[in-house]
């Protein structure tokens, strides 16, 4: 268990983070995710030990690991660290990466060789490496690196594995398929995981419970399911789920949007804040398009994009412009078109997804 | 709760002994910047001082003097003319054959590379020899000459034509070093978007590579700027014989002149080579005033013009026998000289011997004796750089601060300074390092180690900063992440990927410390003498036969060491960074 504390970060006269708490469980797999500049980083370099914090602590079990006036370094913490540009020694073999950490990690092997040997070749096996253990960085590809990085941080069974966007070197498909080693690597050796990323798929993908922070704060802590659905900030609204953020009035559960006052749209499990401020945070694919001699807010086509699996419509209402997402089955509509839109009556969010 | 008892109080004492601990860096700092403040800063003041003092009273005395005699302004003519002259042509030609390397298609690039360092590597006072054996009556110019018809004659050398020649020839290659880098990174769209906008390819380059190249070209110009004006071993070896001054010889002849008021005289030069050196800077200042620089552009290293076949071997034919005759031929013609037996005898095989060699090493004792010292000297200053350089650099690396940028920048002046004014710091700062105090430095081999650790230290900082810079700082926090620190950190990760970049700046310091002339002509005492002011003296004294053979075994032995450096970092890339 790690405990962040009432701590922030500060660069000169820059505040990176404000006040963070967080609280990581044994074996959790965390993504903490954000745009560029939001802290992240400076949150993981926290964890790992690279600098202290300005106020507040950091503890792992009970042990306080920083504080303002004393910081753990992170050769002394029970940690492995995955790197964006993977890190790796340039003079070193596959198998050299794997035995470095099983000689002087605070989890090194203290038996003899036998066992040490042993490791290597377990650790090997689980990331796929054991045919490529004699070769060099300079040799493998990006993947291949990528499991070498990854294989050298958990060879030690760190307690908490910490990983800095690990994905974002490689291609779109190699990155599809080391998402899926890392749920399995994560399975596997039972240990907490931090993982950095600003790309809101991934953190959804492979993650049990999403940090999202902005501008050194966090926004909210929630699983996957309920961060998407239902957002609490209009940061997390926009940045997780691309919602449009629709202005009107909130009555008795009910929402009129004030472009068109004759629709009423349920409560399909919106935060308070939202409530409170007057909006309501529409995702595109809760929004449906239709002939504009029917029911519903009228609106224009501006841009219509196609995606493959789905089309992507621009569309002016009133004063706003929203995205709307339509399967490439539903009937298809061009620039300049007017437009009915309402919104797909889902079924209410029930409880049992806000506290897993 | 009593259990919890002793780690509080553990805590406590820890966090005194922190608290300590940051104190005591405080007073790390403190010593480290008043030790650089002593050895970098300190002589430089004491020399401007001296220039004002006059028995222990501030006067103008030494100004108003200096500045009155003509020679003092024949001096300071003849050193602007040379300045300027050879800076223009190290730019010419740096500048051209930068353009020529980066951007068109040849064969042999790394060999002509090679051959560009040449002038660079060899000290300017051999070059100079060399060239001097090359337009001699019995070398190959005159001996083609003669050949021709009419009577045409080699130019000569002893003529501010002649040191103009010999400083741009040795001072090209700085200019193409800071150059080449500069052409490569200029992004190739940026051509392309001039040529869709209509720009032809020259008005392109008028437009936009040259706007873009010139941070490059000013700064190093300035580079060639004052290395012409502190260049002691060109206007030494052609000036003197013909009666040439500039201001470092003029300095150089002050104090070995030993006046009575010698020093202050000396001083008082120094203070205008000084300014005279500061105007250069600023006008370089003035250049880059608006130019921005985008440092994060790679460097592209594929050509970008391609000449017809016949166009580009008579292109690369040209440049091979610039770069023949301009490097190699005087080094040949010098080592073939070197074995006649006699100044000015012809090159047959009857006057062939190894006299001189015999001479040189065998008959008098001093060349080998100065060649132990100069080794020595080389060989320590390389260790102490090593590591006070690379120490510093890390500091540097990993604390850049306003502390850190001061020891440095305090550490680039003796190495910015011309080599005569700096000798003349060092004179004046530990000859009495207390007034009233002689520790006998001055006058020993001492003095010249302090010298040269101040002078070449920069070289060092700059090489092991470069390498620092050149590994990703995840390479480290991998390792300690690992559970890697300290020696463990330093041994198995960081010093592996550092020792090229490392072992490239203390070749340099090393070198330059080897093959030293201006400082040691000054500091020198009878049993330190230098491999330079052995040559100097043979020079002097009119043994130009001995003073041949002396360099052609340097010239060789510096080759070597070049090519067995080279080797190494070969070796090492391949086996150990693997890099293919």
């Amino acid at each position: 268990m790690i405990k962040v504390n009432n701590v922030t970060k500060k660069y000169g006269s820059f505040t990176a983070l404000h006040s963070i708490d967080l609280e990581i469980g044994d074996g959790e797999f965390i993504a903490v995710l954000g745009p560029s500049g939001c802290g992240k980083t400076t949150l993981l370099k926290l964890l790992a030990g690279f600098m202290g914090p300005t106020e507040g602590t950091i503890a792992m079990d009970d042990t306080v690991l920083a504080s303002t006036k004393r910081v753990l370094p992170p050769e002394k913490r029970n940690i492995g660290m995955v790197f964006q540009s993977f890190a790796l020694w340039p003079h070193m073999t596959v198998a050299e990466h794997v035995k470095f950490p099983l000689s002087y990690h605070p989890n090194k092997i203290k038996e003899g060789k036998k066992e040490l040997q042993e490791r290597i070749d377990e650790v090997l096996k689980l990331v796929g490496l054991n045919a490529l253990a004699e070769r060099y960085p300079s040799e493998l590809s990006g993947g291949q690196k990528q499991r070498v990085a990854l294989a050298r941080a958990i060879a030690p069974l760190p307690n908490l594995l910490l990983m800095d966007e690990p994905l974002s070197a490689l291609d779109v498909e190699l990155r599809m398929e080391m998402r899926k080693e890392i749920q399995k690597l994560h399975r596997e050796t039972k240990a907490s995981i931090v993982f950095v990323t600003h790309d809101q798929g991934e953190a959804l993908a492979i993650a049990d419970k999403i940090v999202v922070m902005n501008q050194g704060r966090i926004e909210q802590i929630a699983p996957p399911e309920v961060l998407y659905t239902r957002p609490e900030t209009a940061f997390v609204a926009t940045f997780v789920g691309k919602c449009n953020l629709v202005k009107g009035q909130w009555r008795n559960d009910q929402f009129i949007p004030a472009i068109d006052l004759k629709n009423v749209w349920p409560d399909l499990g919106v935060a308070d804040s939202f409530k409170e401020s007057g909006l309501y945070p529409v995702r595109p694919e809760q929004l449906q398009l239709m002939p504009a001699e029917s029911d519903g807010l009228q609106g224009v086509v501006s841009f219509v994009q196609y995606q493959g699996h789905e089309i992507h419509y621009t569309v002016e209402v009133g004063e706003e412009t929203w995205t709307i997402h339509e399967s490439v089955f539903s009937s298809r509509f061009q620039t300049g078109d007017f437009v009915g839109i309402s919104l797909k009556n889902a079924p209410v969010q029930e409880g049992s997804l806000i506290s897993s | 709760m009593t259990a919890k008892q002793p780690m509080v109080e553990e805590r406590k004492e820890r966090d005194s002994s922190f608290s300590l601990f940051f104190q005591k860096k405080n007073l790390y700092k403190v010593i480290g910047l008043l030790a650089i403040f002593v050895f970098f800063l300190l002589p430089v003041m004491r020399l401007i001082w001296l220039s004002f003092v006059d028995d222990g009273s501030l006067t103008l005395q030494y100004y108003t003097e200096v500045l009155r005699e003509p020679a003092t302004w024949k001096t300071v003519q003849n050193t602007l003319i040379i300045v300027a002259g050879s800076t223009i042509l190290a730019l010419v030609l740096g500048v051209l054959f930068s353009w020529i390397v980066a951007y068109v298609q040849l064969s042999g690039k790394r060999a002509m590379q090679l051959f560009i360092f040449l002038p660079f590597i060899i000290p300017s006072y051999i070059t100079t020899l060399a060239w001097t054996q090359f337009f001699s009556a019995s070398g190959p110019v005159n001996a083609v000459l003669s050949w021709l018809p009419g009577s045409l004659e080699a130019p000569n050398l002893y003529s501010i034509g002649g040191i103009i020649l010999l400083l741009g020839i040795s001072h090209y290659p700085l200019v193409y070093l800071f150059t080449v880098n500069v052409f490569r990174k200029i992004p190739r769209e940026l051509e392309e978007a001039a040529a869709t906008s209509g720009l032809s390819k020259k008005r392109a380059f008028r437009k936009v590579v040259l706007p873009l190249a010139l941070p490059g070209i000013a700064s190093g110009g300035l580079i060639a700027f004052l290395s012409n004006l502190d260049n002691f071993g060109i206007p030494a070896f052609l000036g003197t014989p013909a009666n040439i001054r500039v201001l470092s010889t003029y300095i150089y002849e002050q104090v070995v002149g030993f006046g009575p008021s010698a020093f202050s005289r000396a001083a008082v030069l120094s203070v205008i080579l000084g300014i005279i050196a500061l105007a250069g800077t600023v006008l370089q200042w003035f250049l880059l005033r608006r130019s921005r620089v985008n440092e994060t552009n790679r460097s592209d290293l594929t050509p970008r013009i391609y000449l017809s076949a016949g166009k580009q071997k008579l292109l690369e034919l040209s440049l091979w026998i610039f770069l023949l005759v301009t490097s190699l031929m005087p080094l040949i013609t010098m080592g073939a000289l070197s074995l006649i037996s006699a100044y000015g005898v012809p090159f047959n095989l009857e006057n062939l011997s190894l006299r001189n060699y015999e001479y040189v090493f065998l008959t008098d004792s001093k060349p080998l004796s100065a060649l132990t010292n100069s080794l020595q000297l080389a060989f320590f200053t390389m260790l102490i750089c090593l590591v006070l350089g690379t120490a510093m650099a890390y500091l540097r690396f990993k604390y850049p601060d306003w502390s850190t940028k001061a020891a440095e920048l305090s550490m680039t002046i003796p190495f910015a300074l011309p080599g005569t004014v700096f000798a003349l710091c060092m004179i004046f700062m530990w000859l009495e390092p207390i007034p009233g105090w002689n520790p006998g430095i001055y006058g020993t081999v001492w003095i010249l180690f302090i010298a040269y650790v101040a002078r070449f230290l920069v070289l060092q900082v700059r090489g092991s900063y470069t390498a620092f810079l050149q590994i990703d700082p995840s390479m480290e926090e991998a390792a300690r992440t690992s559970g890697a620190a300290g020696w463990v950190k330093w041994r198995r990760i960081l010093l592996p990927l550092l020792f090229p970049g490392i072992l490239s700046g203390a070749l340099l310091v090393f070198l330059m410390a080897l093959t030293e002339l201006t400082v040691s002509s000054l500091l020198w005492s009878s049993g330190s003498e230098t491999v330079g002011v052995v040559i100097f003296g043979y020079e002097q004294a009119g043994y130009s036969t001995y003073s041949t053979a002396f360099s052609t075994v340097l010239v060789l032995g510096i080759l070597l060491g070049g090519g067995m450096f080279m080797l190494l970092g070969k070796l090492w890339d391949r086996k150990v960074l693997k890099n293919k």
